[in-house]
């Protein structure tokens, strides 16, 4: 017997590429360090997640969503620091290392 | 002196006595002149039997002289006396006649009869009426001794007789049969003194006439309002008999009409409580046909104002509800479409609703009651309505949801409640349905969740054409954006959102690289909680899935994609030895027949291991729609084989042909409903619960709600707390005692 696939309407979930594996397989996924939403969700400031309200990557290898940490950035209080481990925020080039240690 | 005195007295008296009859006549001529007066005056006053011929009676000269000669004796009472108890002992004639007559209208209950009775009685009294020269007075006494002696001889059957003679006197309901009117037998009547004495049976014979042609013409009825013309057959029929019976002194027009205006309300009234006693017991079946049956809620209307039959109304609908409604054999949908309907009526009947709130009040609590509630106005509030009756009129601006506000006295046009509102009545209430509806519910958050899934479903579902049905999902949802607001939709405009950008990612990946499988790619976050799976795809359905996956990736660099595998649909060709079937099926069956096509024998605990499945009895369904379509047969416990050569070949050449393309039915996707996803949402909280239980020992329920609000997020009332404890306490997890609620260790 031979089958054959014609057309298959399927249903998938995205997710962001964090670059964390153990994430990858957990089922609640990583929240933001500044607002605690879901990477997969959205910032307060915005109502369409994905693309409209993307991930932001640091050379310290944490994420948040790029409006929170922008957010952060602006305000005098955060000297230009990360806000999880008061590093000076450095933007890393697209995203971590897939071998980076996990972040949170 | 006492004894002379008395005689002297009775002596005076005797002269006087004497002298007046004497007339101061010599001797005793005058008394005998008397006697001859007062025996001529008899006999011309006798009361005689008219049966016999007489000669007519004359008022002679002699008659005048001897009345005149009584009147100066002053002896005319007298007279009067005497004749009446001549009347008196003669009567028994006319007794015997009219119980002939009863006995023949006993016989054939013909109401000529009556009338023919009725005339001759009247011959008998004007028969013996004193002349009018006697002066009015002696009529009168006759009269009124006549019909007093009249109705005491009547018989019982009489006024049974009577009203059928009256019945019959109203004009027939055919036209032109219009029998031809006597005014002068009611005139009869009223000499006999029968119309006072009747009134009220004569007037019972109206009411029932009014209230038979009204039930003949008017149930069942309710296209057109049928007051109207009951008033027109009023005043064509029944006016002109009113006419003869009340009306038939009156000289003029206008004494007409001021005669009439009392009788004629009052039967104008009977009508009115008739028809409104009619549609009060139609109401819920005029609810049911509306709109087609306005007529009678117009008619309803009027009546209404006329007739104080509000309580009768609130009660003959609300019996009718609880008998007919609101019991578990009725469909929710069928409810809430009578509730509209209702609601509807009721606002023509009573424009100020204090009706409707009273009526609507069982059936909104009976539909809180009802799981499905919410499902169904979400269903109907969507379209998705396969009946096609929805429940809102397309017509009807869409408006936001309106909140039962507090009275505002400031308003200079404030105005009272009505006097027979309830102690919970609203004047102003949302005079919108959907509004209505939603406000069944405390929370218009139980519509926003409901609508989530099931746009989920229909989203998901939605096959090659999805465009048009997303973009009508689009207008969907625009139009529930005005009703509960933009904020409490975002969610599904995320939803649309994730499907026009699937599209448009999909399209560039095909660009790319041509592939079968068009997935929908949704944001985990706003979607209802979907079942999620583990099944591994086998064979070329994993590579399409990777293939496209890594196509994904390139297009966009930082996401990834998870499957779920358990949604969608997979259109399959199997090419079979000798046929060739196409088949529209879930993918999890897409995946055991393409394990087939690897190897042509399967055992049940084989597959599932190889899809890492866990739930047996879901692939026992898969399995049993490719034995439905003939492609795999048992071979053994729990084994299955491929049929390559059609185990019947006539009978599978027949199927083929009537067969082209086989579908499945796709079930709707297993979304999660309102209730599980809370259930599960519970489940977080209970680590909470166990948390607090174990440091702080026994606690009750209260002060477990009150801790736990500080929990995020959490916003369960505390009648769900205790339903989640009650569970929890069936699995044995905590104890409850004295309203402490323990850990069970």
């Amino acid at each position: 017997m031979k089958v054959k696939i014609k057309q298959w309407n399927a249903v998938a979930q995205w997710r962001w590429d964090t670059g964390n594996k153990d994430a990858a397989d957990d089922e609640e996924g990583d929240v933001c360090g500044i607002c605690r939403v879901p990477f997969e969700g959205c910032c307060p400031s915005c109502k369409v997640p994905g693309d409209d309200c993307p991930l932001i990557w640091g050379e310290c290898s944490h994420v948040f969503h790029m409006h929170c940490l922008l957010k952060w950035i602006g305000t005098a209080a955060s000297k230009q620091q990360c806000p999880m481990d008061r590093r000076p925020w450095a933007t890393a080039e697209r995203r971590v290392d897939a071998n980076a240690p996990p972040t949170t | 002196m006492t004894h002379n005195g008395l005689r002297f007295q009775v002596a005076s008296k005797w002269q006087d006595s004497f002298r007046r009859f004497n007339q101061r006549e010599p001797g005793i001529s005058g008394l005998i002149a008397f006697s001859q007066a007062w025996d001529t005056a008899t006999e011309f006053l006798k009361p005689r039997n008219i049966n016999e011929p007489l000669p007519p009676r004359e008022y002679t000269e002699a008659v005048r002289a001897a009345l005149d000669v009584i009147h100066k004796s002053r002896r005319l009472p007298t007279l009067i006396e005497t004749f009446l108890s001549q009347v008196e002992s003669q009567f028994y004639l006319i007794q015997q006649e009219i119980d002939q007559f009863m006995i023949d209208y006993a016989l054939d209950l013909d109401v000529c009869v009556i009338s023919t009775m009725i005339l001759r009685i009247h011959e008998w009294m004007k028969q013996w009426t004193p002349a009018t020269e006697l002066g009015s007075a002696f009529q009168t006494v006759y009269i009124n001794f006549f019909q007093t002696h009249l109705f005491s001889i009547l018989p019982d059957s009489f006024s049974s007789a009577f009203q059928d003679f009256v019945a019959s006197t109203l004009p027939p309901e055919e036209e032109g049969e219009a029998q031809k009117q006597d005014p002068q037998i009611w005139f009869t009547f009223d000499a006999l003194g029968l119309n006072d004495r009747f009134d009220s049976l004569i007037a019972s014979v109206g009411y029932e006439h009014i209230e038979r042609h009204v039930l003949e013409t008017c149930t069942g009825q309710w296209g057109e309002p049928m007051l109207t013309p009951t008033r027109d057959w009023m005043t064509t029929k029944i006016v002109p008999w009113m006419l003869y019976v009340y009306g038939r002194n009156a000289r003029t027009a206008e004494e007409a009409r001021a005669i009439l205006a009392g009788v004629g309300s009052r039967f104008d009234f009977h009508m009115a409580k008739t028809l409104c006693d009619l549609r009060t017991r139609e109401i819920f079946d005029i609810i049911i046909d509306f709109p087609d049956s306005t007529g009678a809620l117009q008619d309803l209307k009027e009546c209404l104002q006329r007739v104080d039959q509000r309580a009768a109304l609130v009660q003959s609908l609300r019996q009718a509800h609880r008998k007919r409604l609101l019991h578990p054999g009725a469909d929710t949908k069928l409810i809430l479409s009578q509730y509209v309907a209702t609601i509807k009526c009721l606002r023509i009947i009573d424009p100020p609703g204090v009706l409707l709130f009273k009526v609507a009040d069982p059936i909104r609590r009976y539909l809180r009651d009802r799981p499905d509630t919410i499902r169904s106005i979400v269903a109907n509030l969507v379209g998705d309505d396969d009946s096609g009756d929805a429940l809102v009129d397309e017509t009807e601006p869409p408006r936001p949801l309106q909140a039962a506000d507090i009275e505002d006295y400031s308003d200079p046009n404030w105005e009272p409640e009505p006097i027979d509102a309830g102690p919970d009545f609203r004047a102003n209430k949302p005079s919108d349905i959907i509004s209505t509806l939603v406000s069944i519910y405390d929370s218009k958050d139980f519509f926003v969740k409901e609508l989530q899934v099931l746009l989920a479903q229909r989203l998901l579902a939605a096959g090659d054409d999805q465009s048009d049905k997303v973009e009508k999902e689009r207008r969907n949802i625009e139009i529930l954006k005005i009703r509960f607001g933009e904020a409490a939709l975002q969610v599904c405009e995320v939803m649309l959102k994730d499907m026009t950008d699937s599209k448009r990612i999909d399209q560039h990946i095909q660009s790319q690289q041509a592939s079968v499988i068009h997935p929908a790619i949704i944001s985990k976050h706003f979607w209802p909680a979907l079942e999620s799976s583990e099944i591994v795809m086998p064979g070329q359905l994993k590579e399409l899935q990777d293939q496209y996956m890594a196509e994904f990736t390139k297009f966009k660099p930082d996401k990834k994609l998870r499957w779920l595998t358990h949604l969608g649909t997979v259109n399959v060709e199997l090419e079979l030895e000798d046929r060739v079937i196409e088949a529209l099926v879930s993918p999890l069956e897409a995946a055991v027949i393409e394990l087939f096509s690897e190897q042509s024998e399967w055992t049940l605990d084989g597959i599932s291991k190889r899809l890492g499945l866990p739930q047996p009895n879901i692939l026992s369904k898969a399995i049993s729609t490719w034995l439905d379509l003939g492609v795999l047969a048992p071979a053994g416990e729990g084994v299955y084989r491929v049929l390559e050569v059609s185990a019947d070949q006539g009978a599978e050449a027949k199927d083929h042909v009537s067969r082209p393309a086989t579908t499945v039915e796709v079930e709707m996707p297993p979304v999660v409903s309102v209730q599980q996803q809370q259930a599960e949402q519970m489940r977080v909280y209970w680590k909470f619960i166990e948390g607090m239980l174990t440091n702080l020992g026994a606690l009750p329920l209260d002060r477990i709600q009150t801790m736990l609000k500080f929990a995020p997020g959490y916003d369960r009332t505390i009648t769900q707390l205790a339903g989640f404890m009650e569970a929890a306490r069936r699995e044995d997890l905590v104890t409850v005692r004295d309203g402490m609620w323990k850990l069970n260790k």
